[in-house]
């Protein structure tokens, strides 16, 4: 078990260094298949480590690969913590990350920096199996960065763009101002439990303080707002749609800003420590759900829809852990993994049908020329928007029960976003594939064409798991299923009140109820119009001027502190000091030199007398 | 008619355990055969008969290595031949570093060689007999060994140094290093002798079980023992102000033989300069210890502000290694277990770095081996990435820069000086680093800049290209999992630490 | 004290052969002429016989005389003759002013300071050798005995790398000797 769980890591590796090494003897399409075969053979390895540990009776392995640091009372090993948790989310990360790759390949065809994409690729998904199975926080954040510099490096893959690179460099930035939340929290528990392995911080999370805890808790908070684009670090996914679509759905909806919620959800023992913690990061979750739906509802490129409903579901996500519905927050993980992927492939295959337009107006009645996008997409839409019996229903289902149990205002909340999740999304279905035809200007007339296999492949197993996907952790059968298989990984959870079977049918009648009426209410606005000022005001397509805000606040000020520094700081202050020390060292090194004559008595000399010293020093100690 | 006196007892010969010599036996070995081939064979031996045996011998070593710390493994550290010589962890990691140097160097000068048409096997009979003669120092438990080591080392260097035909400088050097090295031999034997005079012994097992059961009333002639044995070591390390000579050596010897005694040098003197201190006169700390702290901050500050006025690259690494030396000594002075531990450790990473350093000089100095100054490197890393890049993580470890092996290294002596209360010695060495980043930077810096400047490809040659990659792969993997380099250099523990 | 283990006609001789050792080692260092440094030699090294003697190290003092006083001095006089007797090397240029009078208290100082630890402090070899198990050295043909018997014990090691180390001088000095002349054409000329 212990080599085939490294296959995991490693195999994502080995094709990043083959490509590396072989890319300019290999063409393009062996490249593909070089970089799209491991992360396949990582999710069979995958699979493997996951029927193996099924058939363990502890749960819990440790694989030591060897010790990285060993620094004082500091010891960091190389080593894999294999648990449900981390395989579960091994499964999803490569399977899903297989499914793309193989997308990119029809995708990213004749692209100028072919090579580059998947070799970044393959690092994105070895960082991210890095972060998801390490066994001690250091790793973890070694991935974490990893995650970090590949989704830089991927969403300004067109850096001739500027859009593009400035993407990039904003989703950079914020990642890193949550990643000082990551580090402070490794710091806090290193120094209050004196180790950072999770099954050792988890041992000792007893002794600490909820002082302590709630501020472990919150700095793990600033990190997975970061990494998973929450309030109030959000607004960089948006923009990082500036990537290459299969790098908007393995980054932005499948992968890596699901790492924020693995966090959260790995260090659930700590989170059960402090229930004031708990309860900000439900708040947080809630709102950035439903102000991220309000947004989506504005959006004019389709990307951009999509990109605020990730927000808006990963909102969902880190209420379900701030309710302590662990089990709910991985479940809808998953299955938002499948749903997002395909609508994300999908919306790619459109776009690629379009010759890379990606607003919503100049679309329209695709329906007839995609005669498999079109199916596949419809299915993701359904799914989303919670209809039954796909995956979406279930999930969200499952969260929203938890949360009523604990917090009505958030259940509340919760419901609405519901209802603008289905509206946005019907919207977004209506204006692509019905009403009338907007695209004969940016396809010069001509009729647009469906996506080679390796594109539909894809969509139609991503269509297949996102109906299925429920069928993971059905309502009646959670005992035997995901939840069950979960719950040794998680600290403590209250349990939930018996909830009675009526009072369970009710709240799914409300889910369904909320998904129908978004669905009517789109269906019926947006079939006869393809833009209306009412219904998309400017505050919510800016926004609601958040980077404005940000711009104002923070931005301005520091930029005018940079001046100041760079000005009188930089200038006179430090380069004259500096410049001052660096002549006076160089002063006083040249008259040292200076006895570097070259001759050789000059250097017995210098000997002699620094014997003398020596010797004087001696005798001065012994009298 | 006289009686002869009847002889009381005839003699038993000391026991000796060969595993502990057979590194020096091999070297010593390699070395006599190639002489006998230079002598007997008729044709010239060949540049690369020379290099194949001189290469073997160095990986038999390393094999040798093996053994011997499998043997520590099993029966613990030992001495042999009546305590002459010393078998643990210490000297077979010491060993195996100037096995792994002898090999990069010889890599490096048989390319250098054919590139000057040198002919036949001298170069590699010295380095050969020099390495031994290092290794001999790293397993020295007699201060007589130590000096017969040094000596053998230093003739070695001697010659090697003076072996430029072409330019006098090189001759020049030589005669500057041999007549102020054999002062400093002539200084450190007398140390010795009164340090006999002080303990009965030359053995410095016995010299430290003299002075951990006598106290000496009267310590004076102990005192002048070791501080003219200091001052020999300092000598062979650099120490400021026993430097002087190494600018001038550094820069006349031909390029591969300035990397070979960078790295060998440093490890043989170091190894038994630790021995010195640490096993035989450790219950003396107090009293050595304030003279390794003026050392030590003569040594870091000089080594480095003196380097930023330097033009010339080899000139430039002279000072630098004066810089390093610096740092080593801290890993002493701090006298601890773990202060010898980040000694060796410092001295393993940086054996191969340094090699690997003056093979790329080599390169870039050209046919003649006279092209060194600092602006032959501009751009370097535009025309040829990978030797650039190379350069650059090998300037960047020296530097200390995280993620490189020099990075580690100077963290563990400077921990283990702050561990035993040295927070402002570590400090000034601290402040002497950052003074040296200057220099390695603009070096750095230069590699990388966009001037056009006129120049013609380097040709880099097979085994100088494979000792650069070898260096500068070592230089990361150590910087970025040093743990198992670390383990090694705990384990590495002394015979007699206190 | 040092005078303490010695009796008076001892301190004589004592005195005597570091005269002449010291008096030669100057004169090695200052005579101009080569020839002159050489036989100082050969005096110097007579005065380290006298003191072996004195201390009844009657082979040391003979192989003191007979390898360095006869052979390699001789040695040294062959070399001086091949070079050419009047090749002397003259100071002209001293860029740093006080360098004599620096050297000169440099070494005074270091003599001084290494003269006065030495004097108060206790000697643990001399007469009561630690190498010979506390007995006196005995004279005659025990002495070459006991001579023999730590070579092949205490310094066995010792020994076998001294042959190594003279290996080596033979060799770099032959290689040294032996190197072609590539700039002959430098030669012709004059």
């Amino acid at each position: 078990m212990a080599h085939v769980s490294t296959l995991i890591v490693i195999l994502p590796l080995l094709g990043y260094l083959l490509v590396l090494i072989n890319g300019s003897r290999l063409t393009e399409r062996q490249i593909g298949y070089v970089a799209t075969g491991v992360v396949g053979l990582s999710f069979v390895a995958s699979v493997v480590t996951f029927v193996l540990l099924l058939h363990r009776h502890s749960r819990q392995v440790t694989v030591h690969l060897f010790n990285w640091i060993d620094v004082g009372t500091l010891h960091v090993p190389a080593a894999l913590l294999i648990d449900p948790l981390s395989i579960t989310m091994c499964l999803f990360v490569t399977g899903i990350s297989a499914l793309i790759h193989l997308y990119s390949i029809g995708y990213m065809h004749g692209e100028k920096d072919y090579k580059k994409f998947f070799l970044y690729l393959n690092l994105f998904v070895f960082s991210m199996l890095t972060l998801v199975l390490a066994n001690n926080l250091v790793l973890t954040f070694v991935g974490w960065e990893g995650v970090g510099v590949c989704s830089y490096w991927l969403v300004s893959y067109y850096f001739d763009r500027d859009s593009a690179s400035s993407a990039g460099k904003k989703a950079f930035i914020y990642n890193r101002v949550g990643d000082v939340g990551l580090l402070l929290a490794m710091f806090l528990l290193f120094s209050r439990t004196g180790t950072l392995t999770y099954v050792g911080v988890f041992a000792r999370a007893g002794s600490l303080s909820p002082t302590v805890a709630t501020l472990v808790v919150l700095a793990l908070l600033l990190a997975a707002t970061g990494k998973s684009a929450q309030i109030p670090l959000f607004n960089w996914l948006p923009d990082a749609m500036e990537g290459p679509t299969p790098v908007s759905a393995l980054i932005h909806a499948a992968t890596m800003v699901t790492a924020g919620v693995y966090l959260l959800v790995r260090m659930s023992p700590v989170l059960a420590i402090s229930s004031s913690g708990r309860l900000t990061i439900a708040i947080i979750g809630g709102v950035t759900a439903f102000v991220a739906a309000t947004i989506a509802t504005s959006q004019k490129d389709i990307k951009k829809v999509l990109a605020f409903s990730t927000v808006s579901q990963i909102g969902y996500m880190v209420l379900a852990v701030g309710v302590g519905a662990y089990a709910a927050a991985i479940f809808l993980m998953v299955s938002h993994a499948f749903f997002k992927a395909l609508l994300f492939l999908g919306s790619g295959s459109v776009i690629h049908a379009l010759n890379g337009e990606q607003d919503l107006r100049k679309m329209g009645a695709l329906q007839r020329f995609l005669p498999l996008t079109f199916p596949t997409f419809l299915i993701g839409w359904l799914t989303i928007s919670g209809v039954p019996p796909f995956a979406g229903f279930w999930s969200k289902g499952d969260v929203l029960t938890n949360v009523f149990e604990h917090n009505k205002i958030l259940w509340v909340l919760g419901v609405v976003t519901a209802i603008l999740t289905a509206y946005y999304m019907s919207r977004l279905f209506v204006l692509t594939f019905r009403g009338t035809e907007r695209f004969r200007e940016v396809t010069h007339g001509h009729d647009p064409h469906e996506s080679p296999w390796v594109m539909t492949l894809p969509l139609v197993v991503l269509a297949v798991l996102s109906v299925l996907g429920g069928l993971l952790d059905l309502p009646w059968i959670h005992h035997d299923s995901l939840a069950g298989f979960l719950s040794s990984t998680f600290g403590y959870v209250a349990p939930l009140h018996a909830q009675s079977t009526l009072s369970q049918y009710g709240l799914a009648a409300v889910d369904v109820a909320a998904a129908l009426i978004g669905l009517a209410a789109a269906i019926s606005i947006w079939r006869s119009r393809t833009e209306d000022e009412r219904l998309t005001p400017a505050f919510l397509e800016h926004v609601w001027y958040w980077d404005d805000f940000y711009d104002a606040t923070i931005g301005r000020p520091l930029e005018e502190l940079a001046v100041f520094s760079d000005v009188v700081v930089e200038d006179e202050v430090i380069d004259g000091g500096v410049m001052g020390l660096a002549v006076g060292i160089s002063r006083s090194a040249e008259s040292v030199r200076k006895i570097q004559s070259g001759f050789v008595r000059h250097y017995a000399l210098a000997m002699m007398l620094g014997t003398a010293v020596l010797v004087v020093f001696l005798v001065a100690r012994v009298s | 008619m006289t009686t002869v006196p009847v002889v009381s007892s005839s003699i038993t010969i000391p026991s000796i355990h060969y595993l502990a010599i057979l590194p020096v036996i091999i070297l010593l070995g390699a070395s006599v055969v190639l002489v006998f081939a230079t002598a007997l064979v008729r044709t010239k031996v060949t540049q690369f008969v020379a290099s194949s045996v001189t290469v073997a011998a160095s990986v038999a070593v390393l094999v040798v290595t093996y053994f011997q710390w499998r043997c520590l493994d099993s029966s613990g550290p030992s001495t042999t031949i009546a305590h002459a010589i010393v078998l643990d962890g210490f000297s077979v990691v010491a060993t195996g570093v100037v096995a792994v140097s002898l090999l990069m160097a010889t890599l490096v000068a048989h390319d250098w060689a054919l590139r000057e048409r040198i002919v036949g096997a001298e170069y590699q009979i010295l380095a050969l007999a020099a390495s031994a003669g290092a290794v001999l120092m790293t397993q020295a438990n007699d201060l007589v060994v130590i000096f017969l080591g040094l000596e053998i080392l230093s003739l070695g260097l001697y010659v090697l140094v003076a072996f430029d035909r072409h330019r006098h400088t090189s001759a020049e050097a030589a005669l500057k290093y041999f007549l102020l090295g054999g002062f400093a031999s002539a200084i450190f034997i007398y140390g010795a002798a009164l340090v006999y005079g002080a303990t009965g012994s030359t053995n410095l097992s016995t010299m430290s079980y003299f002075l951990a059961s006598n106290v000496l009333t009267h310590p004076g002639l102990l005192y002048a023992g070791f501080a003219l044995l200091i001052v020999g070591f300092s000598f062979k390390i650099a120490a400021v102000p026993f430097h002087l000579w190494s600018p001038d050596v550094y820069e006349g010897a031909p390029t591969p033989v300035t990397g070979f005694m960078a790295s060998i040098v440093k490890v043989g003197a170091f190894a038994a300069f630790v021995r010195v201190l640490i096993s035989a006169l450790g219950t003396q700390i107090d009293t050595w210890r304030p003279i390794l702290w003026v050392l030590v901050v003569l040594t870091t500050v000089v080594g480095a502000s003196v380097a930023l006025l330097q033009r010339n690259a080899k000139r430039m690494l002279a000072y630098s290694s004066i810089n390093h030396a610096g740092f080593i000594l801290l890993g002493i002075w701090a006298g601890t277990t773990r202060g010898v531990a980040s000694t060796l450790f410092y001295i393993v990473t940086y054996a191969p770095t340094v090699v690997a350093t003056f093979a790329v000089v080599t390169l870039v100095g050209g046919l003649g081996d006279e092209n060194h100054s600092i602006g032959g490197y501009r751009g370097l890393a535009r025309r040829q990435p990978w030797l650039g890049a190379s350069m650059c993580v090998l300037l960047l470890s020296q530097l200390g820069a995280p993620l490189t092996s020099g990075f580690y290294a100077k963290y563990s002596v400077l921990a283990s000086t702050i561990d035993v209360g040295g927070s402002p010695l570590a400090l000034i060495a601290l402040l002497s680093a950052a003074i040296a980043a200057c220099f390695y930077l603009r070096w750095s810096s230069a590699l990388y800049s966009d001037e056009p400047v006129e120049a013609t490809r380097i040709v880099v040659p097979l085994s100088t290209g494979i000792v650069i990659g070898v260096g500068v792969a070592m230089t990361l993997v150590f910087g970025i999992w040093p743990g198992p380099l670390v383990t090694l250099c705990q384990h590495a523990t002394l015979l007699f630490t206190p | 004290m040092i005078a303490t283990s010695y009796a008076v006609p001892s301190i004589i001789v004592f005195v005597g052969a570091a005269i002449i050792i010291i008096v030669g080692a100057l004169g090695v260092i200052t005579f101009k002429n080569p020839v002159h440094c050489a036989l100082s030699l050969i005096m110097t090294l007579f005065g380290v016989a006298i003191a072996f003697i004195a201390q009844q190290a009657d082979f040391l003092a003979a192989v003191q005389i007979i390898v360095y006083a006869g052979a390699i001095v001789v040695l040294f006089l062959f070399v001086i003759m091949f070079l050419g007797v009047d090749r002397t090397d003259h100071v002209h240029v001293e860029p740093l002013v006080a360098q004599r009078p620096l050297a000169a208290l440099g070494v005074v100082i270091t003599l001084g300071g290494l003269v006065a630890l030495m004097a108060q402090s206790h000697w643990v070899t001399g007469v009561m050798s630690a190498s010979t198990d506390g007995k006196p050295l005995e004279s005659g043909t025990a002495n070459v005995h006991q001579l023999g018997t730590s070579v092949f014990t205490t310094y066995l090691f010792a020994f076998e790398a001294t042959a190594a180390l003279l290996v080596i001088a033979v060799v770099g000095a032959v290689l040294l000797a032996r190197r072609e002349r590539t700039l002959q054409a430098d030669e012709v000329e004059v």
